[in-house]
C-alpha cells in the first residue's frame, strides 16, 4: 500500500498543508525549523495514530489552536483507502478508517505500514531493553496482524500474576490460584517469544548485510535473547512455579518474556555499551531498513520509509549506499537541510518539495495518476 | 447545580454499567420529563425484580423463588454441568440447545487486579456439588478472555485434585479470543460446545 496525499490541519507549525506524494522518493528540503520533522511526524500520526516524536500529544497541536486533524489517502491493488486522525487535548483521538471509526489504527489490516528514522530513535539501540521488546512486538504486528493481540493478552495476564502477588504478600490471597495464572501468563508468553524469535529471525541476514553495505565494520549480528528458553507453556510455567518465592519477596514478576533482549552487535560486542554514536546509527538503519525488506516479504509491498536528517550524518560514500539502497525499491520520504546531501536528488523519478513558511511547495508536478 | 432528587438519580443511573455520567443525565432528564405512569412502571419493575427474582440455591443462576427454573427440569441431564461466569451466559448457551444439563454461576472471574479471588467466586459451592457424586462431565464454558481463562484453569485443577474421575471439559476454541460469551453467535457457540474437548 502507498500513500498518495496527505492532509494537515493545526499540526505542530502548519496551519493547513497538503501534500501528494510519488510512489518512490521525496526529498523534503528546507532551513533548520521550516517543518521538515513536523511533516514527518504527521505521515506517522496519521497512519498509526501515533506520535513518533512524542508521547505528550498535545504538543501536536498548532500554538493557538484547539484540535488537529491528518487524513492520508493511500491505494492499493483493491483501490483507494482513507484514514483519518483527529485529536483535541482532553479527549478521545478520533480514528477512522475507510470512513468507519475504529479504536486502534495498528489493527487496522488495510494501511500503509511506516518505518520511521529520528535521531531521537537511537534510543532504540542505546536504551533500555522495553524500548526493543516494544520495537519487536511492533515487527510482529507489522509481518502479522493476527499475532498483535499476543502483547497485549500476555501483558495483561503478567499484571493480574503481579496484582496476585502482591495480594499474597499482603495476605489478602492465598497461594491456591497462582498456577492458574503461572499458566495463563505462560500461555502467552511462549507464543509472544516465538513470534519475537521468527521475526528476528526474518530480518537477521539482511541486518548483517546491510550493516556492512553501510559500513558497519567487523561483523555486525543481529541476535534475539529470549529471558526463558523453555520449549512449551508448561515448561514456561514450571519456571515460573520454582521462582515464587523470589516473586514473592520482589512483588513481581521476574522471568518470562518481559525480560527478553535483541543485542545488537560488533565482533560479538553489544553496541548499546561498545558502540559510536555513527555505529549505532548505521546499525539502526540497517536494522530498519532490513526489517522493511522483510515487510516487503511478508506483506506483498514495503512500508512507507521516513528518514529524517539521516544523509547529513553520513560520509559521502555512505550517502551513496543508503541512497542506492532506498531508491531500489518502494516508497520513502527523507528529509534533508541541503539537496546536495541526497545523492540522486535531482533524477527524474525523484519528487523535490520545498518547506519554507508553513508552506509546502513540490518542484515537480504531482503524479501522473493524481491528474487523472 | 441539578436539584438534589435529580443528581440522586444521575449518581444512581451513572453506577450501571456502560453508563457514563453524560448519559446518565440523559436518562435522568428523559424520566424527568416521561409521563409519570411510565417513571413509576420502571421504578416498580426495579423493585418487583429485586423482591422476587434472587440467585438460584443450587446453581446461582436467577431463580424466581429457591430453585431456577433449569435446576427444577426433570428433563435436565443432572450429571453433566456447564460453568459459566455471569447468569447472562447462560442465555445464550440455552438458545444453541446443544446443552442437555445445568449449570453453575460462578458470578465472575478470578482477578487479582480487582481483588477477585477464588473465594468471592462461588468455586466451593462447584467443589460441592461434585463431591455429592452423581457428576459426570463439568463443561468449562467461561469466556475465553485471560480472566475466564484462569479461572477454567484453576477450577480444572482444583477438580482434578478433588474428584479425578469426572471428566473437565473446555469449549472448543472458535470463539474470538477475547471475546464475550454474552456477545457470540449461536452458530459459533453451538460448534464450540460440540467441539469441547478434555482438559
Ligand atoms: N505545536 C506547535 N505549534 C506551532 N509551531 C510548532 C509546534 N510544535 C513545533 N513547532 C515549531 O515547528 C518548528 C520546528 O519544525 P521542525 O522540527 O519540523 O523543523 P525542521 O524543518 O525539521 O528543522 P531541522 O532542520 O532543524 O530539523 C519550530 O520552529 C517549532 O517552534
Ligand atoms: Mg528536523
Ligand atoms: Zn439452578
Amino acid at each position: 500500500m502507498i500513500v498518495t496525499r496527505v492532509r494537515l490541519r493545526d499540526f505542530r507549525s502548519y496551519a493547513q498543508a497538503e501534500l501528494a506524494l510519488g510512489e518512490g522518493l521525496t526529498v523534503l528540503h528546507g532551513r533548520n525549523g521550516a517543518g521538515k520533522t513536523n511533516l514527518l511526524e504527521a505521515l506517522y500520526f496519521g497512519c498509526t495514530g501515533r506520535s513518533c516524536r512524542t508521547s505528550n500529544e498535545r504538543e501536536l497541536v498548532r500554538f493557538g489552536a484547539s484540535a488537529t486533524r491528518v487524513e492520508i489517502d493511500a491505494r492499493d491493488d483493491d483501490g483507494p483507502h482513507s484514514l483519518s486522525v483527529g485529536f483535541q487535548p482532553g479527549e478521545a483521538k478520533r480514528l477512522r478508517a475507510d470512513g468507519a471509526p475504529v479504536d486502534r489504527l495498528v489493527d487496522v489490516a488495510a494501511r500503509p505500514l511506516v518505518s520511521v528514522f529520528l535521531p531521537d530513535r537511537l534510543e532504540l539501540v542505546k536504551g533500555a531493553p522495553a524500548l526493543r521488546r516494544a520495537h519487536m512486538d511492533q515487527l510482529v504486528a507489522a509481518l502479522w496482524p493476527a499475532r498483535a493481540a499476543t502483547r497485549r493478552a500476555y501483558t495483561s495476564a503478567l499484571a493480574q500474576r503481579n496484582a496476585l502477588l502482591g495480594r499474597i504478600r499482603a495476605g489478602r490471597a492465598s497461594r491456591a490460584s497462582l498456577p492458574a495464572w503461572d499458566a495463563e501468563v505462560a500461555r502467552h508468553g511462549i507464543a509472544l517469544r516465538d513470534d519475537r524469535a521468527a521475526a528476528v529471525e526474518l530480518v537477521r541476514e539482511g541486518f548483517a548485510t546491510l550493516a556492512g553495505e553501510l559500513g558497519l565494520a567487523g561483523e555486525p549480528e543481529l541476535r534475539f535473547r529470549p529471558r526463558s528458553r523453555a520449549a512449551t507453556a508448561e515448561e514456561l510455567a514450571a519456571e515460573l512455579a520454582e521462582r515464587t518465592d523470589a516473586d514473592l519477596e520482589r512483588g513481581f514478576t521476574g522471568h518470562g518474556p518481559h525480560r527478553d533482549d535483541l543485542l545488537l552487535a560488533r565482533d560479538g560486542r553489544d553496541l548499546r555499551a561498545y558502540g559510536s554514536q555513527g555505529e549505532q546509527r548505521i546499525a539502526l538503519l540497517a536494522l530498519l531498513l532490513a526489517e522493511r525488506e522483510a515487510l516487503a516479504q511478508a506483506r506483498g509491498a514495503p512500508p512507507l520509509l521516513l528518514l529524517d536528517d539521516v544523509m547529513s550524518e553520513l560520509d559521502p560514500e555512505r550517502r551513496e549506499r543508503l541512497a542506492a539502497r532506498i531508491a531500489r525499491h518502494g516508497q520513502s520520504v527523507v528529509t534533508t537541510t541541503d539537496l546536495a546531501h541526497v545523492p540522486g536528488a535531482a533524477d527524474p523519478g525523484v519528487a523535490r518539495v520545498a518547506v519554507a513558511d508553513g508552506a509546502l511547495r513540490p518542484d515537480t508536478p504531482a503524479p501522473a495518476w493524481e491528474a487523472a | 447545580m441539578n436539584a438534589p432528587p435529580i443528581q440522586r438519580l444521575v449518581t444512581e443511573l451513572a453506577k450501571l454499567p456502560g453508563i457514563g455520567n453524560r448519559t446518565a443525565q440523559r436518562l435522568a432528564f428523559h424520566i424527568l420529563r416521561a409521563d409519570p405512569q411510565e417513571a413509576y412502571a420502571l421504578a416498580d419493575a426495579i423493585r418487583e425484580v429485586k423482591e422476587r427474582i434472587g440467585l438460584c440455591e443450587v446453581c446461582f443462576n436467577l431463580a424466581e423463588g429457591p430453585r431456577c427454573r433449569i435446576c427444577l427440569d426433570e428433563r435436565r441431564d443432572p450429571s453433566i454441568i456447564c460453568v459459566v461466569e455471569e447468569p447472562n451466559d447462560v442465555i445464550p448457551i440455552e438458545r444453541t440447545h446443544e446443552f442437555p444439563g445445568r449449570y453453575h454461576v460462578l458470578g465472575g472471574a478470578l482477578s487479582p487486579i480487582d481483588g477477585v479471588d477464588p473465594e468471592d467466586l462461588k468455586i466451593a459451592q462447584l467443589y460441592a456439588r461434585v463431591a455429592e457424586g452423581g457428576i459426570r462431565e463439568v463443561v468449562l464454558a467461561t469466556n475465553p478472555t485471560t480472566t475466564g481463562e484462569a479461572t477454567a484453569l484453576h477450577i480444572a485443577e482444583g477438580l482434578r485434585e478433588r474428584a479425578p474421575d469426572v471428566t473437565v471439559t473446555r469449549l472448543a476454541s472458535g470463539l474470538p479470543v477475547g471475546a464475550d460469551l454474552e456477545y457470540a453467535d449461536e452458530v459459533t457457540l453451538g460448534r464450540a460446545f460440540a467441539g469441547r474437548r478434555a482438559v
